[in-house]
């Protein structure tokens, strides 16, 4: 399972018309363990910079990871 | 390659105008160019223009000679620049290129946008067409909320604090209390920056600039026929574009943005000066903490310090470096097409001494960073007096 490391995030409270019934959501940048990045979604507890994340599948091919 | 110099600018007021169009606003910003040249519109030889997202927006294409025509200007080339909210920077950038080269003489460049007609929701979503769709975008980030990520690492790397985005929201309102043209004409405290409605965490409604419509534009000349149109040409002695990803995710720091260090060392040996020649800046506080980048990536102050320099006065218009005279994106307003013009607008303005209340004394030398998107363009421009 993919698993890595928070290289930044946010909350984000004003979203496109699509996305408005999922306001508040965290989008991370996620950094794998192969060194490679990616945009996010957490599912769960909030995280944090440095915080360690593992793949937590997709939905609506939207990549979630949550807090090891 | 021959200098070139501005012999007219103008522009609208920038805020919410229900009764205009692109059409219209532009035609507006480029009768007073022409005026302000003293010239006529037979006399432009080809014409540029920036606009970002006119057809999402007003569903009106093909815009160049739709607006070219209506200024009174026929059967010259008129074509549309789009680099998101460096639309109008990158026309610029043409434009200067077209009169460098030597293929023509008197050109128009104008930047437009008009986005109050549509929700802010919808407004988010066009927005965000300006990042990576196949990506970022599609798992939920909007502008503010890339730029809230960018001020997360800044903060965790260097220091950076909330006070910090305040001051620069602070400081541009209070610029923007004395433009006439200005969107906002209101002051706001440091309390109130710290505490607005969250958007997207760390960033509030007061870290994001504003949603408008307006539009700006300038005539250039070759810099040895200037004296022919104009009593305060000014010259322009750099000017260059670079350009980056789009994802965030891609770029191996997001706490500088790449293309604006590019363009800036370009714009600066075209030049012949350093970070520290200039005087004073107009830069794109499209969010708060995109100033504190800027004034960083281009120099003023070293990595990890523009939230410092900021909190100190330093950019305010008694300080050492004033940035954003004008109230910047922030208060001024930024119809995002327009605004890489309007910058040079304001940048003219005060190197000839018209810029009223908030006119600034050490003048003559200003530079205007315009940057699209995330930092996947940015255009870079240096102007003097004669």
């Amino acid at each position: 399972m993919r698993s890595g490391v928070v290289y930044t995030e946010t909350v984000v409270h004003l979203a496109p018309e699509r996305f408005a019934a999922d306001v508040p959501y965290q989008v991370i940048i996620v950094t794998l363990d192969d060194g490679s990045r990616l945009t996010a979604r957490v599912d769960g507890a909030r995280v944090a910079i440095d915080d360690r994340v593992v793949d937590a599948g997709a939905r609506d091919g939207i990549p979630y990871f949550r807090k090891k | 390659m021959r200098p070139v110099a501005i012999i007219g600018a103008g522009k609208t007021p920038f805020g919410a105008f229900p009764d205009e169009d692109l059409r219209s606003l532009s035609v507006a910003a480029g009768e007073k160019a022409l005026q302000n040249a003293g010239i006529g519109p037979e006399t432009v030889e080809s014409f540029y223009l920036g606009n970002f997202a006119g057809p999402e927006f007003t569903s009106q294409n093909h815009l160049a000679p739709y607006i070219s025509t209506a200024l009174g200007m026929k059967g010259i080339p008129a074509t549309r620049f789009e680099a998101a909210c460096a639309s109008s920077g990158a026309a610029f950038f043409q434009a200067f290129m077209g009169v460098a080269s030597g293929v023509y003489d008197i050109v128009m460049v104008a930047g437009v946008e008009k986005m109050t007609n549509q929700p802010t929701a919808r407004v988010t979503e066009i927005l965000a067409g300006a990042g990576d769709c196949a990506t970022e975008v599609k798992v939920g980030s909007t502008f503010p909320s890339l730029f809230a990520m960018i001020a997360r690492r800044h903060m965790h790397d260097f220091g950076t604090t909330r006070e910090h985005l305040a001051a620069v929201a602070v400081k541009n309102h209070e610029n923007g209390v004395l433009n006439p043209d200005a969107q906002m004409r209101k002051a706001i405290t440091l309390e109130q920056a710290m505490n607005g409605r969250p958007i997207a965490e760390p960033l509030n409604l007061y870290d994001c600039s504003l949603i408008s419509d307006g539009a700006a534009a300038v005539v250039l000349c070759p810099a040895d026929r200037a004296r022919e149109f104009s009593r305060k040409p000014v010259r322009i002695m750099g000017v260059a574009q670079a350009s980056d990803y789009l994802a965030l995710d891609q770029k191996p720091d997001i706490t500088t943005f790449a293309a604006v260090q590019g363009a800036a060392r370009k714009a600066y040996a075209m030049a012949g000066l350093q970070p520290s020649d200039i005087q004073f800046a107009e830069l794109h506080d499209c969010f708060t903490i995109a100033e504190i980048v800027a004034m960083e990536d281009l120099g003023f102050v070293p990595r990890g310090r523009g939230g410092f320099f900021t909190a100190e006065g330093c950019t305010r218009r008694s300080g050492s470096m004033p940035i954003n005279a004008s109230g910047g994106l922030k208060s001024k307003g930024h119809p995002v097409g327009a605004t890489g013009v309007a910058q040079l607008c304001d940048l003219v303005q005060q190197i000839c001494g018209e810029a009223g209340e908030r006119q600034l004394q050490r003048n003559a030398v200003g530079l205007a960073q315009n940057l699209g998107g995330s930092g996947a363009t940015c255009v870079v421009s240096i102007l003097g007096s004669y």
